[in-house]
């Protein structure tokens, strides 16, 4: 009899490929939450460079995004996630795949700048001396060394998601998966922020509700009400859902004239 | 949420982390058996003097003071009705003293220094085979999040203020129980982002920067 819980078999070996292309591939993937069917038969694979997803708020963007790096795992379908079945891939995720919450306070868990850099590299196995001379270095080559000691509370709202993105960055994922990055900024740290991503060597899928974040893409995926609307090149996938959107818009008025 | 921590140079950063922790593990245990209300009215005064002593950014932490005064209210009230109003004034004394001490270890200390004089209280669990970094962090987000609970009941007494035009009310509780869950729902999703309380160490001696092969071939070495 034991008094204490098993110990889960610790697994060393690695089962994703970091360099797989696609780094995704949904075969008939589903998704509930609660009681609530949040994606449905999602089939597409990723490869590209810059994907952007687009969507009302409800259509499960977020959802989508949370399943490529296993903060969330389908229910129905198969999904593969750098050449592995996403259930074998789930724990080793985090380090091939960075994610950036919509809202930075939801994604800092240390007080300071410095503290919250660090904390990728000891996730990595670093020491604390290590990873604390590592970020600061890190801290360094990015401009960001006078914030090292300063407490992320204190930052500006573009400061502060930039730190989370570094926070990411630091681990040297392969994928940057970003929810919504801009919504809080303002248009000069809007546009520094979109320009840093364009330039950067990571895959990036990204969420944004301003279609002019877009520019520069390969592909863009419209999601509503949890399916695949249209996938495509970002200027057809956007013109659709700018059509899309005017078009609900007159009969909103029309049903409020009425 | 981000937890609060005070950028200074005093000589309460300067302390050791664990140094004071143990100083706070003990006075809380010292504190319930003072039986003489003068001298938890003492340690009550220690404590804002240690806040003093950190100038004006420590003066402003005692704003918890006012998050606070609905527990003193309750306690007072409900001490009163049974006819024992000094004992009210002394478990007021012994919450504010606790709460501000462990306040202001938190803002005083980094996170990450608080993580490493609290792992070795938890190695034994090594030797059952256990992580000991998972109770450890546990503990440290406790500790670094007691702040940000009362930031959050104060966002909820703004809210509260700005519709009824009454600063407090017992109502409260209840979103306050909802708020902290959230908040411990949004940190948990944070810490599962990057890999976890147990850390990714144990894929990152095979994946790293290695391509494919080497790694297939690593694995055919260990046998896999």
């Amino acid at each position: 009899m034991a008094f204490w819980p098993k110990k889960k078999t610790v697994r060393a070996s690695s089962v994703c490929d970091p360099q797989a292309s696609p780094y995704a591939v949904f075969e008939g993937v589903g998704l509930t939450v609660g009681r609530k069917r949040i994606l449905e038969d999602l089939t597409l694979s990723l490869a590209e460079d810059r994907v952007g997803v687009i969507g009302l708020n409800g259509s499960g963007k977020s959802s989508f995004v949370r399943l490529l790096n296993g903060l969330r795992s389908p229910d129905t379908g198969s999904l593969s996630l750098f050449g592995a079945p996403s259930r074998e891939a789930e724990p080793e995720l985090p380090r091939h795949v960075g994610f950036v919450f919509q809202n930075p306070d939801h994604q800092a868990i240390f007080p300071t700048v410095e503290e919250e850099i660090a904390f990728g590299l000891t996730q990595l196995g670093a020491d604390k001396a290590e990873s604390r001379s590592r970020a600061r270095a890190f801290l360094a080559e990015h401009g960001f060394e006078a914030l090292a000691g300063a407490p992320i509370a204190e930052l500006s709202e573009g400061q502060k998601q930039f730190v989370c993105i570094l926070a990411v960055l630091v681990m040297e994922p392969r994928l940057l998966v970003l929810d919504e990055p801009m919504t809080s900024l303002d248009a000069f740290s809007m546009r520094r922020l979109r320009r840093k991503l364009l330039a950067l060597p990571q895959k990036i899928v990204m969420i944004s509700h301003d279609l002019d974040h877009f520019r520069g893409f390969d592909r863009v995926l419209w999601l509503e009400e949890g399916r695949l609307r249209m996938d495509g090149r970002p200027e057809e996938v956007l013109a659709a859902y700018q059509g899309d959107v005017d078009v609900r818009l007159a009969e909103d008025m029309e049903a409020a004239a009425i | 949420m981000i937890p609060v921590y005070l950028p200074l140079d005093s000589w309460a950063h300067r302390v050791p982390a664990g140094f004071k922790l143990v100083i706070l593990a003990l006075s809380s245990v010292l504190l319930f058996q003072v039986v003489s209300v003068w001298v938890a009215a003492g340690a009550f005064l220690t404590v804002l003097l240690a806040y003093a002593s950190l100038g004006r950014a420590g003066l402003e932490q005692l704003r918890l003071l006012k998050a606070l005064k609905l527990f003193a209210a309750v306690l007072l009230i409900v001490n009163w009705y049974n006819g024992a109003v000094m004992d009210g004034v002394f478990a007021v004394l012994r919450l504010l003293t606790m709460v501000l001490a462990a306040n202001f270890v938190s803002v005083t200390t980094r996170m990450d220094d608080m993580l490493a004089a609290i792992g070795p209280v938890f190695v034994p669990f090594r030797w059952i085979g256990l992580s000991e970094r998972k109770p450890a962090l546990g503990v440290t987000l406790v500790l670094r999040f007691v702040p940000c609970l009362l930031q959050v009941f104060g966002a909820l007494r703004e809210a509260y203020r700005a519709r009824t035009g009454k600063s407090s009310s017992w109502r409260l509780i209840g979103p306050l129980g909802i708020q902290s869950l959230r908040m411990s729902d949004h940190v948990a999703e944070a810490l599962a982002a990057r890999g976890g309380a147990e850390g990714l160490a144990r894929f990152t001696a095979l994946a790293g920067a290695t391509g494919r092969s080497e790694r297939v071939s690593k694995r055919r070495n260990d046998g896999i």
